[in-house]
């Protein structure tokens, strides 16, 4: 993985020890709290609705082992014993006391990490692949191209203050994404054209109050353009996009209000005006960076799955099914990577106590080379794990109560915080994923309904990815109550869809026997066993679930 | 859902971003039940511009919100200001009470 240089470590630590002196003078009311709010943001600081938050970024969601003990470390010293992933593949620490930050700026500083641009109007931490480097179906590593972009857009003095917040994702994968690519501001495909690789670029996807689907702006970018190219969808977005309103302000307003083809040339306008030789990339700059990402010293195995085909259908049922959910194929023969859930029934969704994060690093060290990736479904991948070692590493999990068997499934929900945490959210999010992985966390079940991804958001700012679950859940505020909207037929990947809504909005009591009728009505109407709930719902439309959800409440008129 | 019959001064302590309330005696407290009970709206507004221009060092981003108090208990009216009041309504690793003011 990439290694900080002089540089890198100069900017960080000088960037801790400034913001030592900016909470010094807030607490010593020097400054005011208005004046304060934009300093801890830049650093990733938020005040919550109960406490500090601290968001760390995380580059394209890979870790080090050692930097995962230190994380844990910060959660046992400076917080209240566990951490949160993000669904941007970051850390989140909830209850940092002020005083504290600085402190624990310097703690990330010494394993190269930070906290810089995970808030604020400026380009966001650059998402990816979570199988990257190692996906069988992956036509090149994307993560040379993330760092590129990472030091790229780090205080990059021009784009420090956006209309509005911008995320950018990259996938290597052209067949299948796993990135959500098509819902960020600045979507990073790399592809290949007549023999030679470069990229797809799309722009104004996301998902917030307005939910949209990128678009192609540029069919097949050269890589030596890559930095200058973004510059110039960056520079139009800053002088064009809105400051009025900032549910406006996102990119995806303003390609949606000038229409692709009016933001694309003024895009390559500015492009052709304003491109100049130092933001190529020279091959030789490329590969100094991809020398970072070589692949680890793998053994020479067998490429036989005869051993994990007889794990999958063995006597050991449990584990029969971890190999099934949360094995992916490794590129190389004889491994696999290893999706640990993170969903544990009882505890919120992605969060993670400092004892398992020291034991999951203790098992990458083991088992996977010391890396360790944060996935935006908030669990953990182990990219590296020898066939062989599987039983052990599932018996280490099962131990760690990370050994859930339910990758893809009805019980690996994504969640947002909600009104637990946020500050922002109108409902709470978690309660309802427990009651999920409450009542749905039965093996068999869960294979027979297959895979199904539900997504909860607190409200409408979406970190929860309602919109494009299978199934989706949105909390709101009726009248100081919550209450939640069902949205079904979305997806993030390459076949991107926005789910819609359902019917009327439903109380906290009645949300998840809604989704249980919903999964019902599934199992009662697809075709067959092999076809996905997500292929049922576009294939028979809303109304057979909306009249096994309404059916009764619209016939006596009871619908909120 | 009960009417608001008072109002009350709350925001956030400055080094921990904790929940706090305005007691009547001017100091201020994490437990809403120890609140002071404005009667009017207009008067808890006007403690807030006292607290913004001379207590901003401890206290950040004071407002006000509605309760509905009763025979000894401060209920806020909505789901937000519970929950803010109370804390997460979900399992917390290590819960402590903060600096417990």
């Amino acid at each position: 993985m990439y290694q900080y240089d002089d540089y890198d470590r100069r900017i960080i630590t000088e960037r801790a020890q400034q913001f030592r002196g900016q909470v010094t003078r807030r607490l010593s009311g020097e400054i005011t709290e208005e004046e304060f709010k934009p300093l801890r943001l830049q650093n990733g600081l938020y005040a919550q609705l109960h406490a500090y938050m601290l968001r760390v970024a995380v580059p394209y969601g890979l870790l080090s082992s050692t930097q995962v003990r230190k994380l844990a470390d910060i959660a046992r010293t400076y917080d209240k014993g566990y951490a949160h992933l993000t669904t941007r593949q970051n850390f989140q620490f909830n209850w940092p006391k002020l005083a504290d930050v600085p402190t624990i700026l310097d703690e990330l500083a010494t394993v190269e990490m930070h906290a810089v641009q995970t808030s604020g109007n400026c380009v966001r931490n650059i998402t990816s692949d979570h199988f990257a480097g190692i996906a069988i179906d992956e036509l090149e590593d994307p993560r040379p191209y993330c760092e590129i972009m990472r030091q790229w857009s780090t205080f990059h003095p021009e784009f420090a203050a956006l209309p509005r917040k911008f995320k950018i994702a990259v996938t290597g994968t052209p067949g299948e994404d796993r990135t959500a690519v098509r819902f960020h501001d600045i979507g990073v495909r790399i592809v290949e054209k007549d023999g030679e690789r470069g990229f797809e670029i799309l722009v104004g996807g996301g998902m917030g109050r307005t939910p949209v689907i990128g678009v192609v702006i540029r069919e097949f970018l050269p890589k030596r353009y890559l930095l200058s190219y973004l510059e110039s969808i960056l520079r139009v977005y800053n002088l064009f996009g809105r400051r009025d309103n900032k549910f406006k302000a996102r990119i995806k307003i303003l390609v949606t209000a000038l229409g692709i083809a009016e933001f694309r040339r003024r895009v390559e306008e500015d492009w052709e005006a304003s491109r100049t030789p130092e933001l190529d990339l020279p091959d030789h700059e490329v590969a100094r960076v991809a020398a970072f990402f070589q692949p680890p010293p793998y053994e020479t195995l067998s490429a036989s799955t005869t051993q994990l085909d007889g794990w999958a259908l063995g006597k050991d049922r449990e584990f029969g099914h971890w190999v099934r959910n949360n094995l992916v194929r490794h590129k190389v023969p004889g491994y696999s990577a290893v999706v640990v859930s993170v969903k544990v029934p009882g505890v919120p969704p992605g969060d993670i106590s400092d004892t398992q994060l020291d034991a999951v690093a203790a098992l990458a060290d083991r088992y996977s080379f010391g890396e360790i990736v944060v996935t935006h479904t908030q669990n953990f991948v182990l990219p590296n794990v020898k066939t062989s070692d599987l039983p052990r590493l599932y018996a280490d999990l099962v131990a760690l109560d990370l050994g859930k068997a339910n990758i893809n499934k009805l019980t690996d929900v994504i969640t947002c915080p909600g009104l637990d945490y946020c500050d922002l959210a109108n409902a709470r999010s978690i309660p309802l994923s427990l009651e999920i992985a409450d009542r749905f966390d039965r093996i068999d079940y869960l294979s027979d309904v297959g895979d199904v991804s539900i997504k909860i958001s607190g409200c409408i700012n979406a970190c929860g990815h309602h919109h494009v679950g299978n199934i989706g859940i949105l909390g709101i505020d009726k009248r100081g109550e919550e209450w939640y909207q069902l949205m079904l037929g979305g997806s993030p990947g390459n076949d991107a869809s926005i789910g819609t809504i359902l019917g009327a909005a439903l109380p906290q009591n009645g949300i998840i026997d809604a989704v249980e009728t919903v999964i019902t009505t599934y199992l009662a109407v697809r075709e067959s066993s092999d076809e996905r709930f997500i292929e049922t719902v576009r294939r028979v439309g809303h109304e057979p679930f909306k009249r096994a959800v309404y059916g009764e409440a619209l016939a006596t008129g009871d619908a909120a | 859902m009960p009417i608001a019959n008072h109002w009350v001064v709350t925001g956030k302590f400055t080094d921990d971003a904790s929940n706090t309330y305005r007691r009547t005696d001017g100091t201020w407290t994490n437990n809403l039940q120890d609140a002071g009970l404005l009667g009017d709206e207009a008067s808890a507004k006007a403690f807030v511009a006292a607290v913004i221009a001379n207590e901003q060092r401890q206290i950040s981003d004071p407002y006000v919100i509605e309760v509905f108090a009763a025979n000894g208990t401060i209920d806020p009216l909505t789901a937000r200001e519970r929950i803010r009041a109370s804390g997460p309504t979900v399992r917390i690793r290590r819960p402590d009470s903060g600096l417990g003011r």
